[in-house]
């Protein structure tokens, strides 16, 4: 099957980016992530699949510490980012996420032009020195996140009066206008047609070269096109987690045959 | 399983009837609560216009008068100082012998009238009105000048329809042959009723001289203590507000907090008067009816207000737009200041201006903290030692009271020509919060 073809890609030789151990989440009594352990490979794209509600967005929250915001979660556990704890008292959450960048499952452009959306990372950071460099920022970005073409013509005009599936691509933009080292997506593209979820897939494979990309999907065909490691989640354990030509051809678990079979999901 | 329903969709069948009658009840009660409050409304807005618009219009008598320096400047010298020596007794017998010189000249025959009755048809206040214009230019001594004093209220009054020549005959301070001879002034022109810009400027006058009463001290006690509590009131609420919404904790003590707001909130305002004259008078030592201390009072009584609104803008913004800042590495304060507040902007405004309006219109707490004060001057300019706010001052809404309370009904017009600009005000203030929140308000 033709949507394997980055299988071959070799990653043993890969060193790791983030590595968590023993993570577990609790949303006020609520269980929700048991005792967790990834490594996350440097310019790997890894897939989180798994059922809804397995906590595939709730681990993923954790990577770049956004459960800090929701009052009633709480994470145990360890996760390293090139070996530093990014849960160590000393880490300022700021400074991570500059470095580990998110793409959140419903689209949240800001209620600013589209430009301003794109700018806005660059320009808290001092990513740029002039208004001609942002500008090539803003441009390179939005090409990258294949929506370049639609809205060239009006880039002061909002982003929140773009479609879904165009929002979505403009807070993919907006992302990786930051230049981060590891690209949290949480399903980016649940909204998007074919068409551009082609592109959105052909931009993650080109992020690969650069940074480490973490995908959560419900599509297995995405988790098999695009990833080269994947991770099955079930009810908060992660079940299985290797190679994704292994995952999809030998899954080891009976439960992560079933899912990938489509016998629970 | 249910089977499928059948019928025709051109008939209705009683499930849906009573449904649109349900519904067609409900939109009459909506439309019947609407309507009596409209009907409030105008007779509100008809009665206050009727009683009080013509408080806005005085009654006025063109005089040309002699200044004879005898008598107003004996020393010759033109010095200010010596001339304040002279008292508004002695300015009143020139206007009574101007009054009696147009009079005479226009050959208007005065029946049944003494030389004080005809006094009497001018105001009290017309001395002192006199009085100050020569103090303000000296050189008119010696001249002959035109001036325009104000008529007595009842002379006034007649003019309005307050005073008949039926009630004249009841009415101890004034006698249906004085009506008469203002008809008459009338008639020549000297006598003349027109618009009244002193209502708004000057400060307030004594029980007998109705006709000279002003809002200027009130509007300008009422501006400053909103100055007050603008400065005061909408920087603490809205950064306790911003604080409390996205910065605290939640746990006990912010739940508190949160529960004492909403019951300071519900206080009855007087309340706070006692507050304020226990703190900002007898231990802070602020001067009673001053401003400064007014401003304080009704800052505390409208932060809970701007507290809670300001809260619920910030609530509104939805927590995607946070995670959305958080997300490219926003700092929590960064989020807040680029994306929330600019969100909330007109719910904080709209709320801060239903906090001030309030504020305008509260009577309660100022009484308790002496700003009923019956304000016959300017305060020194508001420039004295005690500062531009120390000085006593009245408001508003304690004006309308005051006025309510004395015995001449020329002031009940007076009162309800201050509601009109009470009203004014509120509607000022209403418009500018919509204005800002239009262009606050993003059109996406
Ligand atoms: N803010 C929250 N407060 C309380 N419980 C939460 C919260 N967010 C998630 N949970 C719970 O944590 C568990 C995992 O949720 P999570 O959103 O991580 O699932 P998911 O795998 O991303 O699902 P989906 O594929 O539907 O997005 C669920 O049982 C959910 O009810
Ligand atoms: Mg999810």
């Amino acid at each position: 099957m033709d949507d394997m073809r980055y299988l071959e890609i070799d990653v043993t030789a890969q060193t790791n980016k983030m590595t968590a151990r023993g993570v577990d989440v609790f949303y006020g009594d609520t269980h929700a992530i048991k005792a967790v352990d990834v490594d996350i490979l440097d310019k790997t794209v890894t897939a989180f699949i798994g059922p809804s509600g397995c906590g595939k967005s709730t681990f993923l929250r954790c990577l770049n510490r956004m459960n800090d915001t929701i009052d009633i979660c709480r994470v145990k556990g360890t996760i390293l980012l090139d070996g530093e704890d990014i849960y160590d008292p000393k880490v300022d959450s700021v400074q991570l996420r500059a470095k580990v960048g998110m793409v959140f499952q419903k689209p949240n452009p800001f209620p600013k032009s589209i430009y301003d959306n794109v700018a806005y990372g660059p320009k808290i950071h001092g990513l740029t020195r002039n208004k001609a460099e942002l500008d090539e920022v803003v441009e390179t970005s939005l090409r990258r996140a294949a929506i370049w073409d639609e809205v060239k013509d009006r880039l002061q005009s909002p982003g929140t009066g773009l479609s879904g599936g165009q929002q979505q691509r403009l807070c993919i933009a907006r992302a990786i206008a930051t230049s981060p080292e590891v690209l949290l997506m949480d399903e980016p593209c649940s909204a998007l047609d074919p068409i551009a979820t082609a592109q959105v897939e052909e931009l993650i494979d080109e992020l690969r070269s650069q940074f480490s990309v973490v995908i959560v999907t419900h599509s297995m065909q995405q988790a098999a096109r695009v990833s080269q490691r994947t991770a099955f989640f079930h009810l908060g354990n992660l079940v299985e987690y290797g190679e994704t030509g292994q995952i999809f051809t030998a899954p080891k678990d009976p439960r992560t045959e079933s899912y990938i079979t489509g016998r629970i999901g | 399983m249910n089977t499928p329903r059948k019928g025709s969709l051109l008939v209705q069948d009683a499930r849906t009837k009573r449904r649109n009658a349900a519904e067609a009840r409900f939109k009459a009660y909506g439309l019947t609560a609407i309507a009596v409050g409209v009907l409030a409304l105008i007779v509100l807005v008809t009665s206050i216009l009727g009683n009080g618009l013509s408080a806005f219009r005085q009654t006025e008598i063109m005089l040309t008068v002699e200044l004879p320096e005898s008598k107003l400047d004996k020393s010759g010298t033109r010095d200010l100082d010596v001339m304040k020596k002279v008292t508004t007794l002695t300015y009143g017998p020139i206007l009574a012998k101007g009054l009696k010189d147009v009079i005479a000249a226009n050959g208007i025959e005065i029946e049944g009238l003494t030389a004080k009755d005809v006094d009497a048809m001018i105001s009290k206040e017309a001395s002192a009105q006199l009085r100050d214009r020569v103090l303000a230019d000296p050189s008119l001594v010696g001249q002959t000048v035109e001036i325009t004093v104000l008529a007595s209220g009842r002379i006034d009054g007649y003019y309005k329809g307050r005073v008949s020549l039926a009630s004249a005959e009841l009415d101890s301070n004034v006698t249906p042959a004085q009506l008469r001879l203002a008809d008459a002034l009338k008639d020549k022109g000297i006598l003349v009723t027109k618009l009244n810009p002193a209502f708004i400027t000057a400060p307030d006058a004594s029980d007998q001289r109705p006709e000279a009463a002003g809002l200027g001290v009130a509007i300008l006690g009422s501006a400053y203590m909103m100055i007050v509590v603008l400065v005061l009131a909408l920087p603490i609420g809205v950064a306790a507000s911003i604080y409390l919404e996205e910065f605290a904790p939640k746990n006990r003590w912010t739940d508190l907090i949160e529960v004492n707001i909403s019951n300071l909130a519900a206080v009855p305002s007087i309340v706070f008067g006692i507050l304020g004259l226990a703190i900002f008078i007898n231990f802070g030592g602020l001067r009673a009816s001053a401003p400064i201390v007014g401003g304080l009072v009704l800052t505390l009584m409208t932060l809970p207000t701007i507290i809670i609104s300001t809260r619920a803008a910030l609530k509104s913004v939805p927590p995607s737009i946070r995670d959305a800042a958080l997300g490219v590495g926003a700092s929590k304060m960064q989020a807040v200041f680029h994306h929330v507040l600019p969100l909330a902007a007109p719910g904080i405004l709209t709320g801060a201006i239903i906090g001030l309006a309030q504020a305008l219109g509260e009577t309660a707490p100022l009484l308790l903290i002496g700003m009923v004060a019956f304000v016959r001057e300017y305060p020194a300019a508001y420039s004295a030692a005690d500062g531009l706010f120390g000085e006593p001052s009245t408001a508003l809404p304690v004006q309308v009271f005051n006025w309510t309370q004395r015995a001449d009904p020329a002031f009940f017009e007076r009162a309800s020509g201050a509601i009109i600009v009470l009203l004014v005000f509120l509607l000022i203030m209403n418009a500018v919060a919509i204005i800002l929140r239009r262009r606050f308000e993003r059109r996406w």
